[in-house]
This record gives C-alpha cells, structure tokens and sequence, in this order.
C-alpha cells in the first residue's frame, strides 16, 4: 500500500508539472475538477462497496474453502477449486501463504492454479469496486467474458502440467 | 449508477443480517472501514491521476491508438497496458474508466481489465515467492492469449451490436 502510494504520489506531481507546463493553471484546474467529479460519482458507491467486503471477510472463512477443496476430484474439483478462489477473502499476503500451506501436502497443482486464476477473475470482494470505480456495465461484460477462463486455465494445467513444476512440492513445499 | 447502488446496499443488508444471526456483524462493519481507511487516500490520488491523465492523453491518441477503430492493435495495447498497471484494485479501476470514457473501443477497455485481472504484476512478488515463478510464467503465459482473446470478444460486441 505504501509503495502504491508513493508512485501515485509522484506520478500525480510529474504529470502535473507536464500539465502546468503545457496549458497553465487552466488546464492543472480543468484537471482537479474532472478528478472531483469522478470522486464524487464513486463516492456513495466506495462506502457501500467496503461495506460489503467487510462483510464477506468474516462470512468466508478459510477453513470453508479448505472443507471445500478437500472433498472434489477430477474435472469438477477445478470448477470448484476456481469458484473457491473467487470467494477467497484477503489480499496476496493473506491468500499466496494460505495456497503455500497446501503444498506437499497431496493437492494437485491444477488445483492450485485454478483456484489462483478464480482469484484473479471472480474475486467476489473486488467485484463491488470494479462496478464502482469502472462502471456497472463494463464489470458485468468483463466478468462475464471471461467467467471460462479459469476453468480453461485449470482443465490446460490438467492436462499438460500434472506434476507442476519440479520444485513445486519438493523444496517449496517445504517452506 | 443508482441501479447498481440500489444492488448493492441490497446486498450489504442481507450479508448484514446473516452475519448478524452470528454475531459478527460488527466484525464486518469494522473489517469494512478498517480496509475503507487505508484504501481511501490511494482511491483519491488514483482519481487525481486519472483526472490528470484524462485531461492530458490527446484525444488524437485515443482515436489512433485505443479506439474501436484501432481494433487488434487496441486490444494489444489494453492487454500490455493491464499487464504494466501495476497498481492495485483502487488505483487501476478509475484509471481504466477514465480511458474507457476518453473514447477507447470497448475491446481494448475488456481486455485492459482482463489483462490487469490476470496478468498484474502486483501479485508477482507474492505469487514468485510463495509458489515459485515458474508458476507466474505459466499463469501468465496462459492468461496473455484469453485476455487478448477477452477483448476481442468484446470488440465484436460493439461492432456487432
């Protein structure tokens, strides 16, 4: 977070200094004023939106998906293995060291790959802000085309990846 | 917008109610506002940026480079484009709806959010140390045709409709 925050820090100040040096005060103000109105579209939106994360983070515990993961096989356990990772609640320092535990520890690697593209595609509590911060529309068509693509990344992970990498579950595993 | 709102106040009053049969609703309110804090200044720093950005992209660029009319080169470019966002959820989102909205082709805005989805370098320390980057090149290496795929998709879309 804090890094994010100092490259958009200075990425706001060199663009401005371009702007000031282009148009002038007119265009650094024609600048703010657009930035205001966007905030001030997504506003309402942004509350309710961290509302709901909030929520879904103590209703979706890790221990559920792990009950979930353990009990499908084959070609099902990546849908739900994909659907899983969607409902996984956290950011990557909660989420990679949770995948980590499993290694060695006889889950398939697919299953691990799926269930990391089901983060990255469904993300159930980032879903409130890409319809907040983009718009509804766009959220909707995105996740919608690529609601397959998990699946499809899991089911060619299956089928040409069985074992994953040589050091997936032997010296990473143990870490 | 007051539709989605609507959706979503909904939503947070039924996951509400049910953790509140728990007891843990408050745990939520609080989780919620917690994250809400620390988010917060990157949300309003990603907006001055792509307020900033809108106002600086000449529209000549977007016509040439982003929009429908770019086709395979826009979505090219939105997927790179999502790849190299390296930020997180608040800061790309409005900066993907600022180029959306500057006139870039629905194809390459799908794309840009299906590239920044799965390809995002962000995730790339976490997911190399944890899991090996074998495993990031191979997410990756998969993830770089759908999302160009994605945005194809997308483009049809909106030259068929």
């Amino acid at each position: 977070m804090k890094n994010t925050s100092i490259t958009l820090v200075v990425a706001v100040v060199i663009l401005m200094l371009v702007l000031f040096y282009i148009g002038g005060t007119v265009l650094v103000l024609e600048s703010l004023n657009r930035a205001w109105h966007t905030a001030m579209r997504a506003f309402v939106m942004i509350i309710i939106a961290f509302i709901v994360i909030g929520q879904l983070q103590v209703l979706i515990s890790s221990d559920m998906i792990k009950q979930w993961l353990d009990k499908y096989s084959g070609n099902k356990s990546i849908v739900v293995s994909s659907l899983a990772g969607g409902l996984f609640p956290g950011g990557p320092y909660i989420f990679y060291p949770f995948l980590a535990s499993f290694k060695g520890k006889g889950i398939p690697f697919y299953l691990i790959f799926s269930f990391v593209a089901g983060k990255q595609s469904y993300d159930v509590t980032r879903l409130p802000l890409e319809a907040g911060l983009t718009t509804p529309g766009l959220a909707i068509l995105r996740n919608l085309i690529t609601f397959p693509f998990p699946f499809i990344m899991g089911f060619i992970a299956r089928r040409y990846f069985p074992e994953g990498f040589n050091n997936f579950s032997q010296e990473e595993g143990n870490r | 917008m007051t539709l989605t709102i609507i959706i979503f106040s909904i939503l947070a009053a039924v996951l509400f109610l049910i953790n509140l049969r728990n007891g843990k609703h408050w745990d939520g309110i609080k989780s919620g506002f917690k994250q809400l804090v620390s988010a917060l200044p990157i949300i309003l720093l990603a907006m001055l940026l792509a307020g900033i950005l809108e106002t600086l992209i000449p529209e000549e660029f977007i016509k040439r480079w982003l929009s429908q009319e770019a086709g395979l080169t826009g979505i090219f470019l939105g997927t790179l484009g999502g790849l190299l966002m390296a930020f997180g959820p608040y800061a790309s989102y409005p900066i993907i709806a600022i180029i959306y909205h500057s006139g870039a082709g629905l194809g390459t805005t799908i794309a840009m959010m299906a590239g920044w989805s799965f390809l995002n370098l962000v995730k790339l320390p976490f997911e190399g140390g944890f899991l090996g980057y074998k495993f990031s090149l191979l997410r990756i290496g998969l993830g770089l045709p759908l999302c160009v795929l994605a945005g194809l998709i997308a483009h049809l879309i909106e030259v068929l409709l």
